[in-house]
């Protein structure tokens, strides 16, 4: 018999129940929707098959390649010899990386318990191994680091701060990796999430991590992605199926976890390609990258399932010349509400912006100028006189700032359920919840836990009770406002 | 006070701000200003917006009826 012939059987282990019913080994809860009998998964197939033998030896070799960069590069010597905008890139996502992975076995196992069928159950197994290894490798390298800077302490500790994008953090992972059925789980993440946005990581971001000369991230990063591309592989099979028995479903969960995924990868790899890379090392522009990896295969994708694009597309296409830019100059100003440091673009940095973001870069021009201006009149290092005091709004479903639209028109927008008023970034965070209330509607942003009593209102207060920062790992300008361009006027 | 979201024409987020049932429209219209002064330099002539209508400058959170977690906007005049 030759592999293939096996394997196909190997896979295929189902047999029809005669003494329980499905729905006793299958309750909706967990499996999902839409109910279809056995019968209608049987012919399920994933298009990257393998063997227990097969996954045993090539992450053996993967491990083995990664420790041997790590014994060779992943020195706290290495790390110091990285430009500091880059490191602070690797502290952003440090922290948001291995905890979360760590919840993806949880949502794997869903699967691998609750898939309809063994070939998929199989996979998802897999899943749940690989999730384990993207968990332990960050959480080995990032954690070495603590030897560079106590800021990659976040590393263990994001996830179980208050700190306002741990926050957002949870509340996407909870509900997309922890919470959802496995078909939920299977669209939501193996689909939306790995199969769209994680190219951007692996391949993107890999690619500005060689530029660098960071060999061990950019190896870690291509090592896990090896193991993305295979189990993402559930997604497809898993929405193929759904299209075909409940449309409307499948489109609403796409529409849904599309918008979700990329206010998360705007702020992550935004955040890293297009400010805090250094200028002579990127390629391309965080829109460019998002041009290539993720919207044409996603269309490419949509089109296949006989599915729309989502129905806030142009509002989608707008926000990628401006989401990023939004967060970052605010986040800038707000830089001691975080565990990493910000990178002020100059004159050459703005250029480049220029140019990768014609469409709207002169909205962002005059911030700069104006943070800048505050830079002239402050001492070096005191960050403080550059820095925020008000409280700041966010979002009631993505728990981000409410940064959406562009700066000549915010699109927040209010409203009121239940007794209660709400408030969302954007029109698809809006519909989001109104979708669904009852999973979101109970939920407190940190505005509304600050008007509760349960966060202090001062926001240095906030910072240290509540975020749980300290003035060692708040987040800082990273050259302390002092910058070859930036020239300070006598005093 | 009376927390509301006040939306800067030219900054980039909402901030919160804390106005009193007495504030005119010019003291909040400032009062926004002065929160986002690390992005946006105080500008002079601005006008506030509430539910699509131009406040007059002078009149008064109560009396424009403002409700707590509202939003505002002030934009250029």
């Amino acid at each position: 018999m030759d592999r293939d012939e096996w394997l196909h059987l190997a896979r295929k282990l189902d047999w029809d129940f005669s003494y329980v019913s499905e729905d006793d080994v299958f309750p909706e809860v967990p499996s999902g929707r839409p109910r279809l009998p056995h019968s209608a998964w049987r012919d399920w197939d994933e298009p990257y098959k393998t063997t227990f033998a097969e996954y045993v030896a090539n992450q053996h070799e993967k491990n083995a390649a990664v420790e041997a960069v790590r014994a060779a590069l992943g020195s706290a010597e290495d790390a110091r010899k990285l430009p500091p905008g880059w490191l602070n890139a690797l502290k952003l996502h440090a922290a948001t990386l291995p905890l979360a992975e760590f919840a993806a076995v949880i949502g794997n196992l869903r699967g691998a318990r609750f898939g309809r069928d063994s070939a998929w159950r199989t996979t998802a197994n897999f899943g749940a191994l690989d999730e384990f290894r993207h968990t332990e490798i960050p959480l080995l390298l990032m954690q070495e680091l603590v030897k560079v800077h106590p800021q990659f302490d976040w590393t263990h500790r994001f996830y179980h701060s208050n700190d306002w994008v741990a926050i957002a953090g949870r509340h996407l992972v909870d509900e997309l990796l922890l919470g959802s059925n496995a078909i939920e789980f299977a669209i939501a993440t193996n689909f939306v999430f790995e199969t769209g946005f994680t190219n951007l990581q692996f391949v993107g971001l890999s690619s500005l991590a060689h530029g660098v000369g960071d060999r061990m991230f950019e190896t870690m990063v291509n090592s896990i992605q090896s193991d993305e591309a295979r189990h993402s592989q559930i997604g497809g099979p898993v929405l193929a199926k759904v299209a075909v028995h409940d449309r409307a479903y499948a489109q609403y969960l796409l529409d849904k976890w599309f918008w979700r995924s990329w206010l998360l990868f705007a702020v992550v790899t935004g955040f890293s390609m297009d400010y805090l890379t250094p200028v002579e090392h990127r390629t391309r522009s965080f829109k460019e990258f998002m041009q290539e990896w993720v919207i044409d295969q996603f269309l490419r994708s949509l089109k296949e399932y006989g599915l729309e694009r989502p129905w806030y597309w142009d509002e989608f296409m707008t926000a990628l010349d401006h989401y990023h830019h939004m967060v970052y100059a605010s986040a800038y100003t707000y830089r001691a509400s975080v565990w990493f440091d910000f990178v002020l673009p100059g004159p050459v940095e703005r250029t480049w912006l220029r140019q990768k973001y014609p469409a709207s870069w002169s909205e962002y021009e005059p911030v700069w100028e104006r943070i800048t201006d505050c830079w002239r009149q402050a001492d070096p290092g005191n960050d403080f006189a550059v820095h925020g005091t008000a409280i700041v709004g966010f979002c009631d479903l993505c728990q981000l700032v409410l940064c959406n639209g562009t700066p000549r028109h915010n699109s927040a927008t209010v409203l009121d359920r239940g007794g209660r008023r709400y408030i969302f970034c954007s029109e698809p965070c809006r519909w989001i919840f109104e979708q669904e209330p009852e999973r979101y509607a109970s939920h407190k942003d940190v505005v509304k836990r600050v008007l509760a009593g349960e966060a202090p209102a001062n926001l240095i207060a906030l910072v240290r009770q509540y975020f749980g920062l300290t003035y060692d790992d708040w987040g800082k300008d990273a050259f302390g406002g002092v910058y070859p361009w930036l020239h300070r006027e006598p005093r | 006070m009376i927390p509301l979201y006040g939306f800067l024409e030219g900054d980039t987020l909402g901030l919160l701000v804390l106005a009193g049932a007495e504030d005119t429209a010019a003291e909040l219209a400032a009062k926004l200003q002065q929160a986002a002064r690390t992005r946006r330099a105080e500008r002079r002539a601005m006008k506030l917006i509430y539910r699509g209508r131009v406040v007059d400058p002078s009149e008064t959170v109560a009396r424009a009826k403002m409700q707590p977690l509202d939003r505002f906007d002030v934009v250029e005049a």
